[in-house]
């Protein structure tokens, strides 16, 4: 072997092991710099995640001392499969019929929702209680998980369900105070994107932005949870006492608006609002309208006092209960020849009270009503409120302004009855309604404070304070309203009995029967409408409607501290503010 | 005067700078996983540095003729030792393979010595059948039994990218010492075929394999070098910066070991990877320069096994790193974290700068002055 033959043997091996580096340093190059953009933008979405951190909704409390809680959540599980596991063992039959059976879901609709090849994650059944997701986690199941969640619990039940409302199951508030409160009930979830390594673990020093979460705000309610149960329980006496199809009352603070109670026939349970209907989901008390009938002399005759065309001694003929007037025929329920004024209404004479709007003329009319604010919404702090109806005078016919005087052609929500009766109450001054007292962040900051706001004046004080007298009268012996007294008290009110306009015609069997009132009649504290639809056989509003008022305006004036006028009793202040400490 | 030997331990010390603060970097987390400390395998690292570095100075300074003295007791002793890391409850077992022994708290894999056995056996070999290099029995058939032996045992761990790195050094350093052409490519052909039999009944080797071959159809033996290439379009031309690397984050296995090129690729970019190629490129043409001004046949054998040894190594691990071979097992030297692997190489390097202490530059300076320098230093 020569010294050059091995020379050359070192440079094939020198230039072999070249090219191989070379090569690499190609490959290299092609690497760093080509076609990597599509693997970047891919590796980079495995490799983020986002996560919402959900908040807990906020409370919803009553306005009572208690603070008692009307909604809350309480701990769920989510009962969810991974598609791809069950499919892979082979096993999705067995494993749908065993859950279903736990769930109380459909085999089949189970196994078809197993059944998707392509899904890792398929819910099966969601806020699911802890009795059954323990089952299902007993089943030991693979492929079939559980997580926690939060559904909405309403302990009450189906008490204020048309006042609080519900939350779907996108936890989105549907209905009610739920739904109008959403924006500060839901709170803010805050937000966590992350880069996790590759063991799916979060890298803390590589975290994209973190928005902390805020909880959900409380919301309290004006409504008193045990006037709300005084008010629900007589309801449901008198809707199975005289087979009602449906009912609305509410009790209202006369001072501010504020509402204190407001029940609604038929009701639903929040807790399992899937199978309410719409029928029952109405709330009545501000979105349904109807014809008031008697109770609607109120309005015509304080604007008849007020504008000084008659006075309560002010004589009419009321025609032995039949008048012929633009060739129609009106009726009394009793028949007498002549009534003074504060006796049309203390007997309800429609005859009288057709014959002061006559007086009054359509324009005054008019003008009065809408200050009462008929024909338009209060403006309550809850959805769905309905503004009622009332034409304008202009197109009112010759006789329009005799039956708006005793409530027909003229529909109204309980909530705008109240209102004018709350008006007359309130010194002639008109409250906007209101149910949320104020909303309390977590942290106990208050963040929205609701306070008492007046529409404007539909009469005079000293007209007010004349058809307050006259309004006592309704309760007094002689009077359409005797079973809504109140023993020691002077309650002021209105009986309707109205009946309920059917395919153009007035029935002869329905009718809404309602009393409206307020009390103590000399100072009012609280107002109240009891408004029962078809009541059978007994149907006017005196027998049917006016009996829950008394029973639960009795009730009321004691958990309210309210005491009976007396002259015995010299400083009423100062025994009030007693026997609130003492109870 | 000096010039090749200083750019070679130059571009070494290059390398191992690199490969400390790149270990730094590309250990911190399976350290403090695994044992809480980031700098756990750096510090471990360290004192394997250390002693490479003695080691390396020692070699350096002892006249390599020595080694052809020991040649047989040093074979005898590599065989010994892969023997006995077959045998159940001496050798370690880590992935499947025996190939680590451990001495106290200090682990070694004896095909490291092999590697360096080797050289030194088939350059002793070599050197003292002369002229009979270039025959069938002493040229290819006795040093071929020998390699195959040794190569044989290394295979037996199993240690397939050691095998292949031995089989190929050694086989490089027959060419070179002249060994007919046509029994060497005969025998090396046999020697793949029979390498490749052996891979298709290894489930691991072959799944690997097969990875490589069609990486859609085995996505999780595909995993690390998809990742690993995925660390190099993430590191573009500038790198995402020093120990900003999320191919570490367990994406990247081995990220400190075998794949430590992919993560120096993703945290400095193009620029550094090229330079780590073009680094072992200058410690090919150092090595090979200091072998052929060797002042004799020996000790131009052995610069060209170990020069060899350390590039075809580079080689590999860059192929495997950059997908254009299947995983081996290999790691990078100088770079990788290993310390039976830094100590060997460092003890080649020494001994190659010992070569080029006894250089023959100038033909009136006598051999015997330089080599008497040599000794004590």
């Amino acid at each position: 072997m020569t010294e050059k033959h091995g020379s050359a043997r070192y440079f094939v091996l020198a230039i072999m092991l070249s090219l191989a580096m070379t090569g690499l340093a190609v490959r290299l190059v092609f690497l760093h710099l080509g076609a990597g953009e599509q693997s970047r933008s891919m590796s980079s979405k495995t490799r983020t995640y986002k996560e919402t951190l959900a908040v807990p909704r906020g409370r919803i409390l009553d306005g009572g001392p208690s603070a008692n809680i009307l909604a809350a959540n309480v701990g769920a599980k989510d009962v969810w499969a991974d598609p791809s596991v069950l499919i892979a063992s082979n096993k999705v039959g067995v494993v749908a019929s065993q859950v279903a059976a736990v769930l109380g879901l459909n085999p089949t609709e189970t196994a078809t929702l197993m059944n998707q090849e392509r899904r890792r994650f398929v819910y099966l059944a969601r806020y699911v209680p802890d009795e059954q997701a323990d089952a299902v986690a007993r089943l030991k199941l693979p492929g079939i998980h559980l997580s926690d969640t939060t559904t909405r619990s309403y302990p009450q039940g189906e008490m204020l369900c048309h006042i609080l409302g519900f939350v779907n199951h996108d936890g989105v508030g549907s209905w009610g105070i739920e739904q109008c409160m959403d924006k500060y009930l839901k709170g803010t979830p805050g937000l966590l994107e992350s880069q996790l390594d590759g063991r799916r673990r979060e890298m803390l020093d590589r975290r994209i932005q973190e928005i902390q979460p805020r909880d959900g705000a409380d919301v309290v309610l004006t409504i008193d949870q045990n006037l709300q149960y005084m008010l629900e329980k007589s309801i449901d006496a008198a809707m199975e006492k005289h087979r009602a199809k449906a009912a609305s009352a509410i009790i209202q603070r006369v001072r501010t608006g504020e509402i204190l109670a407001m029940v609604n026939r038929p009701g639903f349970n929040p807790n399992d609002f899937r199978s309410a209907t719409d029928e029952q989901k109405l709330n009545r008390a501000i979105g349904y309208v109807y014809e008031p009938g008697s109770t609607f002399k109120v309005a015509v005759i304080a604007a008849a006092l007020n504008e000084g065309i008659v006075t309560p001694t002010t004589m009419f003929n009321t025609e032995n209960g039949r008048w012929l007037y633009q060739k129609k025929v009106l009726r009394d329920y009793h028949p007498y020849s002549q009534l003074n004024v504060a006796d049309i209404i203390k007997k309800s004479s429609n005859i009288g009270a057709a014959k002061i709007a006559i007086m009054l003329g359509d324009e005054r009319l008019d003008r009065y009503l809408r200050g009462f604010n008929i024909g338009s919404r209060l403006g309550i702090d809850l959805p769905g409120e309905e503004g009622g109806i009332l034409a304008p005078a202009s197109k009112w016919s010759s006789i329009s302004s005799s039956r708006i005087a005793i409530g027909q052609g003229v529909a109204v929500t309980p909530l705008q009855m109240l209102g004018i009766m709350c008006g007359i109450a309130n010194d002639g001054i008109m409250m906007r309604p209101y149910v949320i007292k104020e909303v309390v962040s977590p942290n106990g900051t208050v963040l929205v404070r609701h306070e008492p706001q007046a529409l404007g004046r539909c009469i005079r004080s000293d007209t007010a304070a004349v058809m307050r007298e006259i309004l006592a009268h309704v309760t007094e012996p002689g009077g359409t309203g005797t079973k809504a007294a109140v023993e020691g008290f002077k309650v002021a009110g209105k009986t309707g009995t109205a009946q309920k306009p059917v395919k153009g015609h007035y029935s002869e069997t329905d009718y809404m029967a309602s009393f409206v009132g307020f009390m103590p009649a000399d100072d009012p504290e609280f107002g109240m409408i009891v408004v029962m639809d078809e009541p059978q056989p007994l149907h006017t509003g005196g027998i049917v409607s006016a009996p829950v008022f008394g029973e639960v305006a009795e009730q009321a004036a004691r958990y309210l501290g309210l005491l009976p006028p007396g002259p015995a009793i010299e400083d009423r202040s100062a025994i009030a503010s007693q026997a609130r400490v003492t109870p | 005067m000096w010039k090749t030997p200083t750019i070679l331990v130059g571009i070494v010390l290059l390398l191992l700078a690199l490969g400390i603060v790149m270990l730094a970097s590309a250990s911190s987390v399976k350290g403090v996983d695994a044992h809480n400390d980031p700098s756990y395998f750096l510090k471990r690292q360290m004192a394997w540095l250390a002693v490479a570095l003695v080691a390396g100075l020692v070699t350096a300074s002892v006249d390599y003729h020595k080694w052809r003295e020991y040649w047989i007791p040093l074979a005898v002793m590599a065989a010994a030792l892969l023997v006995l890391v077959l045998i159940p409850h001496i050798g370690y077992r880590i992935g499947g393979s025996r190939r680590w022994l451990k001495i106290g708290v200090v682990s070694f894999q004896p095909s490291e010595l092999a590697k360096f056995a080797v050289v030194i056996m088939l350059s002793a070999w070599t050197t003292r059948v002369g002229r009979r290099a270039s025959t069938f029995l002493d040229g290819i058939l006795k040093p071929g039994v020998m390699l195959v032996v040794m190569v044989g045992l290394i295979f037996l761990e199993p240690d397939f990218g050691t095998t292949l790195l031995v089989a190929g050094v050694g086989g490089a350093l027959l060419f070179v010492a002249g060994s007919p052409l046509p029994y060497l490519l005969g025998g090396g052909t046999v020697g793949l075929i029979g390498f490749a039999v052996a891979i298709l009944y290894d489930d691991v080797r072959r799944g690997r394999v097969l990875a490589f071959l069609m990486p859609e159809k085995y996505p999780a033996a595909a995993y690390q070098l998809h990742q690993s290439m995925e660390a190099f379009t993430l590191g573009g031309f500038w790198g995402v910066g020093l120990g900003e690397s999320l191919q570490k984050q367990y994406f990247l296995p081995e990220a400190h070991t075998d794949f430590i090129l992919a993560i120096i690729g993703e945290e400095l970019g193009l620029v550094v990877t090229c330079m780590v190629i073009a680094l072992f490129a200058g410690f090919l043409i150092c090595g090979l320069v200091i072998s052929l001004q060797a002042p004799d046949l020996f000790g131009r054998l052995l610069g060209t096994g170990f020069t060899l040894m350390t590039t075809i190594q580079a080689v590999i691990n860059v192929g495997v790193v950059t997908g254009c071979m299947p995983t081996k097992g290999l790691p990078l030297p100088f770079i990788s974290y290993g310390g039976s692997s830094l100590l060997m190489s460092m003890i080649a390097v020494g001994v190659l700068v010992n070569i080029a202490r006894q250089r023959v530059v100038e033909e009136d300076q006598p051999k015997q002055a330089v080599r008497d320098k040599c000794q004590w230093i």
